[in-house]
């Protein structure tokens, strides 16, 4: 070994110690960091791209009023390819390295309920965006959900389609995951008591691109509804293909179809599908058109529920912030006391519940001459109230 | 019902026919497993839509995007494969890999189709056809009968023409046809340049079938490709059309008899575990 000289040995030592003390300072932090975890890459891709867009909007508009008592937020990003895996390690980025003071989740519900693990452990409050699952936000206190829950939107789903189409004979196609199940199991919920028929039940994996064999046996069985949950490229098949053979049932689907992409793809055999959504394009609240028009205007595209729902969970945490400070128990207690928020893109939420779920009304859009127009909106409160 | 669920497994046999018999060429000659035959699936899809959407012709987009592909092809043998040759048949397999994932990346960037899915609302001028018994949309009407064609085309090179001769000699034995007089490089590079002709076709017909074109289509190609070709015999033309034909059958009369019991493609993997098991050279291979 070439000995150094100890000059050297003492220069490196300095220049860490240094370093190191640079790091130490008791200063106040310039911007409040809020983290967001989306998948922008992989098969959810387009739904993250647009969570995180929509979550940069918000962030913008807040930051052009002069930000949150004066400081800007800082949005970090990450990739979580709606992977649990990798969202359990992009959470735990945000949390040591990032030290971020709140987190949205703008990912799916497998990754969700992964990474919510971790902020709870964390003690670092996380919203869920737009993910249905129930187990998310039974995670604990410091995991909240500004989206629809899946049972509350599947039994919004049965009203539509038992109270409102006067269904009696139904088909359900479920997409074998997390998100479809949930929905598929709140609709039943609802709609089996009523007495609806049950014509067929069939689940399929996502990613299936054809449903021809499925949809002739739907045929054969005859229903007055599809209740097909799905994401839009499976929608967007099923509702093609589905006329191409000739099947006149109404197909009412979720806020998975909720995308432009549903109505690109699909075509004009998206024309009269329903779906039960939150984002309605139809609202003369002003924060919906706002968000509407500037998403259109930044990015090209037509917003989304999912947008819709990030845009939101930056409001709702803003306001938390605003009102409470960046300690996270401040942060749980004023997004838990909420009361009629009227700043939030997919409907004014009433409350909040102790299980941390939203109270406010379950809306749903119909496909006319190629856009989701209004079509209904639910507000008995047996129906719009989670059960937790 | 049943005539109906015949019509569609002929329709999606046909798209697997005409991926599966350019990896059957290529497999047949070089032994080697082409799985960035995948990506020119893909990029046929890509060049099609491109072309479809800056002119509104649909018979022009294909056109192209086989010419496109088909030179894509050419150049991954001359470019690529010829250099392995002699290399441990895990050499050009891992190459092969590596360029299907790096034309899947390049493909999602936005420049080019981005991660969202596109749709591709061409028309071919077909009619569909419509009887009592079945209603066959004008697309799977295109898909059966283009595929028809070039599949008897390819037949019909194989079989009467020089060039085919060429290629059953190099499949047979590629020193000894060199040695022969056949210009081996000339036969497999025009191997190739078909085998992705094909697959380019293959990439404009489902995208317009599916109306969905989307850089990682050809992820469930790359292996249920493969999968079609050992069941069928590797190397067997014959082999590949009717495993492509019986695969869609039992993926489409399973899922309308028993529904998703499984997922569609895990069908072809347990197809694939019973003929290893019970005929492993593939219905049409020879011992």
């Amino acid at each position: 070994m070439r000995p150094i000289s100890r000059l050297w040995v003492l220069l490196i030592v300095l220049s860490l110690v240094l370093g190191g003390l640079a790091g130490c300072g008791k200063k106040e932090p310039a911007t409040i960091k809020i983290g967001i975890f989306s998948p922008t890459t992989g098969f959810a891709a387009a739904d993250g791209t647009s969570a995180l867009h929509a979550a940069e909007l918000a962030v913008k508009f807040i930051n052009e009023a002069g930000g949150i008592n004066g400081k800007k937020i800082e949005l970090i990003h990450y990739d979580d390819a709606a992977k649990p895996d990798q969202a359990v390690s992009v959470a735990h980025k945000l949390i040591e390295q990032d030290k971020v003071v709140a987190a949205i989740s703008g990912s799916y519900s497998g990754a969700t309920r992964a990474a919510a693990a971790v902020f709870q452990e964390a003690g670092v409050p996380m919203i869920s965006a737009y993910a249905v699952h129930p187990d998310i936000t039974k995670t604990g206190d410091m995991i909240f959900r500004v989206g629809a829950l899946a049972d509350v939107e599947g039994r919004a789903g049965g009203a539509l389609v038992v109270d409102k189409l006067g269904a009696k004979r139904v088909a359900i196609l479920t997409i074998d995951n997390d998100f479809g199940r949930a929905l598929t199991e709140g609709f039943k919920a609802y709609a089996i008591p009523k007495g609806v028929e049950i014509v067929l039940e069939e689940k399929y994996p996502l990613g299936e691109t054809d449903f021809r064999p499925l949809l002739e046996k739907i045929k054969e069985a005859n229903p007055d509804v599809i209740w097909a949950t799905a994401y839009y490229a499976e929608a967007a098949n099923l509702v093609r293909q589905a006329k191409e053979a000739g099947v006149t049932a109404q197909i009412v689907g979720q806020e998975g179809y909720d995308s432009p992409k549903f109505i690109e793809l699909a075509g004009d055999a998206a024309e009269g599908v329903i779906i039960v959504t939150d984002l309605n394009r139809d609202s003369d609240r002003e924060i919906v058109q706002k968000f509407l028009s500037e998403y259109k205007k930044a990015y090209n595209l037509d917003a989304d529920m999912v947008g819709a729902s990030a845009f939101d969970a930056v409001q709702v945490l803003a306001y938390a912030i605003e009102k409470g400070g960046t300690d996270p128990q401040k942060i749980v207690e004023a997004i838990a006391g909420i009361e009629n928020f009227d700043q939030a893109v997919t409907g004014p939420i009433l409350r909040y519940t102790p299980g941390r779920e939203v109270v406010r009304p379950i809306g749903s859009q119909i496909v006319r001459d190629g856009a989701f127009h209004f079509f209904a909106e639910f507000t008995d409160p047996e129906l719009i109230t989670p059960p937790w | 019902m049943i005539t109906q669920n015949l019509v569609n497994a002929l329709v999606l046999g046909s798209t697997y026919a005409l991926i599966a018999t350019g990896l059957t060429m290529v497999y047949g000659i070089l032994k080697i497993l082409h799985i960035a035959h995948a990506a020119v699936y893909t990029i046929g899809a890509a060049v099609g839509l491109g072309v479809f959407n800056a002119t509104g012709n649909f018979w022009l987009a294909l056109v192209v995007a086989m010419a496109v592909s088909s030179g894509v092809g050419v150049l991954i043998y001359t470019g690529v494969y010829r250099r392995m040759l002699d290399a441990p048949r895990i050499v050009p397999l891992i190459t092969s890999i590596g360029l299907f994932i790096m034309a899947q990346d390049l493909l999602q960037k936005p420049y080019l189709l981005g991660p969202y899915i596109q749709d591709f609302p061409a028309r071919s001028g077909l009619p569909g056809w419509r009887t009592p018994w079945f209603d066959l949309p004008a697309t799977g009407l295109l898909i059966i009968l283009l595929a028809a064609a070039f599949l008897a085309f390819v037949y019909l090179v194989m079989t009467r023409t020089r060039l085919g001769l060429g290629w059953r000699a190099a499949a047979q034995d590629r020193e000894m046809a060199a040695a022969l007089g056949v210009n081996i490089n000339r036969v497999i590079a025009l191997n190739f340049l078909l085998g992705s002709a094909l697959a380019g076709a293959a990439g404009v017909l489902v995208g317009v079938y599916y109306n969905q074109v989307f850089a990682t289509m050809g992820d469930v190609p790359s292996y249920k490709a493969f999968v079609i070709i050992v069941l069928g015999g590797m190397g067997s033309l014959q082999g590949t059309v009717v495993a492509s034909l019986l695969l869609a059958l039992a993926e489409t009369f399973l899922i309308a008899t028993v529904g998703f019991v499984l997922p569609r493609d895990a069908i072809a993997f347990l197809l694939l575990i019973l003929v290893l098991m019970f005929r492993p050279e593939g219905l049409f291979g020879r011992r």
